[in-house]
C-alpha cells in the first residue's frame, strides 16, 4: 500500500514504461495492489465506484487505512484522521475494514503470483516481490512478463494494480510507486541512477524524518547526492552501517534477494479509544477484546504464541511497551490476556489516560511442536475455538464474551 | 567436644547428609552439616527447610558436643582422608580433624542459629527397598523440570489397601507403578503425598541398597511432612502443596491395537536414527506387518532410516513421538521385549497416546505394573 512517502497520492505524478522498453536485467518485479482495501469493497459495492471512498472507522479519531483515488484528489491520504479526512471530503463514504475479506482477496492475487514464478515474497497483503529471471523460456522478457501479470491479476481478480520492474528490489518498488495507479513502469539497469538521482532523499529506504532532517541539514536532499557524498561523510551523519547501505542504495546497488516464505513474526492488534481512557476497567476489558482478536488469528493460522507484548500510548503521544516470554507456547485468548493485563499494569502509570492500546503476539510457533495430553487451558481453547466457528458462520458479531458487552451508546 | 571414629563410616554418613542440600542457598548457615554427639555415637544432620537428612553412627564420645561445619566441605575432606581412624575435637570456635598424618583445622559455625531439624515418629508403613527404588528410578523421569507449575514437578504416592503407587506427569507423558506396601505400625488409612521428584529420586538411590524402608508422614503446625527411613538414615521432605492432575482416567482400559519389539532393539536403533535430528524434533515411527520403521527428516541436510522387528496387532499405525521421552520409557520397562498400544482418540487434531508397558516375551505381558503414556505429536507430513 502507499504509505505516505509520496507527495501525492492521487497518481498526478504517474510514469509508465512504453510497450516497447525492456531489459532482461530488470527481472525483479514489485507488484502493488492499488488502493487495495477500497478496490475489494468495491467489488462487493460496484455501487460506489467513482465515488470518494474512505477505509477506516466513522469514530473521529480512527485513521484512514486507504481511500480510493477520487477522495485522493481532495487530499485524503491513508493514516490521516477520519475526522480530517471527512473534513476535507465531506462526500466521502466511510466503510469500516474488512480484514478477512482482504485477506481473502490478498490469497487469490498471490496466486496469481505464483503461475508466473515460484520466486515469489508477499511483502504485506497487498504487494509482493516476483523474480522473473528464470521464468523467461515461458513467458517473455521482464517488460512482457510485468504486463502479463497485470492484466492476469485484473482479469482473474478484477482489482488494479500496478508493477515496478527493475534490477533490483529498492527500484522495482520505487517503480511501481511512480506507476500508480495501474500502470507498468520498467527502469532498464542501465537508466537506474538517472531515475534515482532527482528523487528526493525520502524515498530511499530507512530514511525516515530524523534521518532525512539530519542530511538536509547539510545540503544532502537527493538520492543524487548520497550517491555523490563519501561514505565517510555519511558515516558521520548517520553511523557506518547505515551510511553504507545508504550510499549503495542510492548507486542502484541492493543485492537483496527474494526470501520466500517469510516467517510471520509476529500479530497483533491495536485500537486508539474516541477519548482517552483512565479507567482500569476499560483498559482490562480492552485487553481482553484485543487479546481475543489476536488469538483468532492465531488459531486460523495455526500458530501459538512463545511470548506477549502491549503497548500503551498516552494523550501526549508517549509511547510504553513490555512484553514476556510464556511458559508454554498459547493460542488462547484468555491466557494472552491475562499475561497482557500484567503487562499493563506493570508499564502502566494510571494517573495519566492511555490513547492507544495495543496486544502482541510473539515468537510464534507452528503447529508441530511438542503436544500435551492435556493442556490446563484446554477448556477455554475449546470455547474460544467454538467461538471462532460460530463467526466465521454467523460473522464476527455472532457471539461475544459477556465482559466485553457494551451499551450501543458507548461507542 | 571430641571423639573418634571410623573413617569409612564417616565418610559414608557425611555424604549422605550433604548429598541432599542445595547447590546454592541464600543462607549459609544452611550450607552446613550439625554434628552431635549422643549415649552411644555421634548424629549428623542437614536440614534447608524443605528436605532434612539425618543419620547416626558409632563412635567414641570423650567429650559431649555439637557442632555445625560447612557441609561440602566436610564431605570432600572425610572423601579423602586417609585409611585411619577419625579423630574429631573442637576448641572455641576452631574444629580439628586429624586421621593419621593428615590434620585439618575447620571453623564452626553458629549453632544457635540453626533451625530444628524435623523429628518424626512413628511410621505409616514400609516398602521393599528395591521395589520403592526401582519405581521410583522409573516414574520419576516424567516428572516436569519447570518450576512454574510446582504440583507437577513432584512425584505423588498414593496408599490404598496394600498398594503403593508413584505417579509423575508433565502434561506430555505420564508414569505409573505400583508397589507392594505394608501397613506395618500404621493405620492403614488411605493416603496421598506430594514431593519433590530429585528428593525422591536421592530416596531412591540411597536407600536402594536397603532391605525395607519405613515411610511415615506427618502434619504439625500445618507443614505435612514425609520421612523415609532405614539403617539408621532418615530423609524428611515437605511435600508440595497443590493437587496433582488426575491423570489416571488418561490410561485406556482396553487396547486392542499393538505392536511388541524388543526393547534394546529399539532403543539402539531411535539413538543412530536421531543423531541427525535437529533438538526438541521428534521421530517418525511406522508400524507394519513388516516391522518398525523409524524415519528422521529433520533438516535438509541429512535424512536417517531404520527398520527393527515388529509383532503388529491390529491396524498399520504411523506415529510422530519425540526420541528422548520414548527412551525415557523404554530405559523405565526394564524387560527385554516392550509393548506399544496405540490408542484412538475423538479430536481429530489430536492424535491418541501411545501406551508403553512392559513385556517378558514376545507374547508375554510383563508381570510389573509400570505404565507409561505418551503422547504423540501432529504428524507433519
Amino acid at each position: 500500500m502507499d504509505n505516505g512517502r509520496v507527495s501525492h497520492q492521487d497518481g498526478r505524478s504517474r510514469q509508465v514504461s512504453d510497450a516497447g522498453v525492456d531489459d532482461p536485467g530488470a527481472h525483479i518485479l514489485h507488484v502493488d495492489m492499488d488502493a487495495f482495501y477500497v478496490n475489494v469493497e468495491l467489488l462487493d459495492r460496484p455501487e460506489l465506484r467513482g465515488r470518494p471512498v474512505i477505509i477506516g472507522h466513522d469514530t473521529g479519531r480512527s485513521v484512514v487505512s486507504s481511500a480510493s483515488y477520487e477522495a485522493r484528489r481532495f487530499g485524503v491520504s491513508s493514516a490521516m484522521p477520519v475526522a480530517r479526512a471527512l473534513s476535507l471530503c465531506p462526500s466521502a463514504v466511510v466503510i469500516p475494514p474488512r480484514h478477512e475479506r482482504y485477506a481473502e482477496e490478498s490469497a487469490r492475487v498471490m496466486r496469481v503470483f505464483g503461475q508466473f514464478t515460484p520466486l515469489v515474497e508477499p511483502l504485506s497483503i497487498d504487494e509482493a516481490f516476483l523474480d522473473v529471471a528464470g521464468a523467461r523460456r515461458l513467458w517473455g522478457t521482464p517488460g512482457t512478463i510485468a504486463r502479463r501479470v497485470k492484466t492476469a491479476v485484473e482479469s482473474e481478480t478484477g482489482l488494479p494494480c500496478s508493477v515496478g520492474a527493475a534490477g533490483t528490489k529498492f527500484v522495482a518498488k520505487l517503480a511501481s510507486g511512480l506507476a500508480k495507479p495501474s500502470g507498468v513502469l520498467l527502469v532498464p539497469v542501465d537508466e537506474t541512477l538517472a531515475l534515482l538521482r532527482p528523487l528526493p532523499i525520502r524515498r530511499l529506504w530507512g530514511v525516515g524524518q530524523r534521518t532525512a532532517e539530519q542530511l538536509e541539514s547539510r545540503a544532502i536532499r537527493t538520492v543524487g547526492d548520497v550517491a555523490a557524498a563519501p561514505v565517510e561523510v555519511l558515516s558521520r551523519i548517520v553511523g557506518p552501517a547505515a551510511a553504507q547501505k545508504l550510499s549503495e542504495l542510492a548507486r542502484g546497488i541492493d543485492p537483496r534477494p527474494i526470501q520466500l516464505s517469510r516467517e510471520e513474526k509476529s500479530i497483533g492488534h491495536e485500537t486508539t479509544f474516541a477519548s482517552d481512557v483512565a479507567d482500569p476497567a476499560v483498559v482490562r476489558r480492552t485487553v481482553l477484546g484485543l487479546a481475543d482478536r489476536v488469538a483468532a488469528r492465531l488459531r486460523s493460522a495455526g500458530l501459538s504464541a512463545g511470548g506477549v507484548a502491549v503497548k500503551l500510548r498516552y494523550g501526549d503521544f508517549r509511547t510504553v511497551s513490555r512484553s514476556r516470554v510464556l511458559v508454554e507456547p498459547s493460542d488462547v485468548a484468555q491466557r494472552i490476556a491475562d499475561v497482557a493485563r500484567g503487562l499493563v499494569d506493570e508499564c502502566w502509570d494510571s494517573s495519566q489516560p492511555v490513547r492507544l492500546l495495543g496486544v502482541r503476539a510473539e515468537r510464534l510457533d507452528g503447529a508441530g511442536s511438542t503436544m500435551q495430553l492435556w493442556n490446563p487451558d484446554e477448556s477455554w481453547r475449546d470455547t474460544e475455538s467454538t467461538m471462532d466457528e460460530l463467526r466465521s458462520r454467523f460473522g464476527a458479531s455472532a457471539i461475544s464474551r459477556a465482559s466485553l458487552l457494551r451499551p450501543r451508546s458507548a461507542e | 567436644m571430641r571423639f573418634s571414629v571410623n573413617r569409612d563410616v564417616f565418610s559414608d554418613a557425611v555424604s549422605f547428609t550433604v548429598k541432599l542440600l542445595p547447590q546454592r542457598t541464600t543462607l549459609p548457615i544452611l550450607s552446613g552439616v550439625l554434628l552431635s554427639t549422643t549415649e552411644s555415637g555421634l548424629k549428623l544432620s542437614s536440614f534447608d527447610y524443605e528436605v532434612s537428612a539425618q543419620t547416626e553412627i558409632d563412635a567414641d564420645v570423650e567429650e559431649q558436643g555439637t557442632v555445625l561445619v560447612s557441609g561440602r566441605l566436610l564431605a570432600e575432606i572425610a572423601n579423602r582422608l586417609p585409611n585411619a581412624p577419625v579423630q574429631f575435637s573442637t576448641d572455641d570456635n576452631k574444629i580439628s580433624v586429624s586421621c593419621g598424618p593428615a590434620s585439618f583445622t575447620l571453623l564452626s559455625m553458629p549453632v544457635e542459629e540453626y533451625p530444628t531439624v524435623p523429628h518424626v515418629d512413628g511410621e505409616s508403613g514400609l516398602v521393599k527397598a528395591e521395589d520403592f527404588s526401582t519405581a521410583v528410578s522409573q516414574v520419576a523421569v516424567a516428572a516436569s523440570k519447570d518450576d512454574v507449575t510446582p504440583v507437577i514437578t513432584g512425584v505423588q504416592l498414593e496408599v490404598a489397601d496394600n498398594t503403593l503407587s508413584l505417579v509423575a506427569t508433565d502434561r506430555y507423558r505420564v508414569a505409573v507403578r505400583d508397589i507392594e506396601w505394608d501397613n506395618g505400625a500404621g493405620s492403614g488409612e488411605p493416603i496421598s503425598a506430594l514431593i519433590p521428584a530429585r528428593t525422591i529420586q536421592e530416596v531412591g538411590k540411597t536407600f536402594g541398597h536397603s532391605s525395607t524402608i519405613s515411610v511415615a508422614f506427618t502434619n504439625s503446625d500445618d507443614r505435612e511432612l514425609i520421612a523415609f527411613s532405614a539403617d539408621r538414615k532418615t530423609v524428611t521432605s515437605l511435600l508440595i502443596k497443590g493437587t496433582f492432575p488426575p491423570v489416571r482416567r488418561l490410561f485406556p482400559s482396553d487396547v486392542s491395537n499393538y505392536a511388541v519389539m524388543n526393547t534394546a532393539d529399539v532403543i539402539d536403533s531411535v539413538r543412530r536414527v536421531s543423531l541427525v535430528l535437529e533438538r526438541e524434533a521428534a521421530l517418525r515411527f511406522s508400524f507394519t506387518i513388516d516391522g518398525l520403521t523409524m524415519d528422521a527428516a529433520g533438516s535438509e541436510n541429512a535424512q536417517a532410516s531404520e527398520t527393527v522387528d515388529a509383532l503388529l496387532t491390529g491396524n498399520d499405525i504411523v506415529l510422530s513421538l519425540k526420541p528422548q521421552f520414548l527412551i525415557d520409557a523404554l530405559n523405565a520397562v526394564r524387560s527385554e521385549f516392550v509393548r506399544f498400544s496405540f490408542t484412538t482418540s475423538e479430536n481429530s487434531n489430536k492424535p491418541g497416546p501411545v501406551l508403553i508397558t512392559s513385556q517378558s516375551s514376545k507374547d508375554q505381558p510383563g508381570a510389573d505394573s509400570f505404565k507409561y503414556l505418551l503422547q504423540p505429536n501432529l504428524l507433519l507430513r
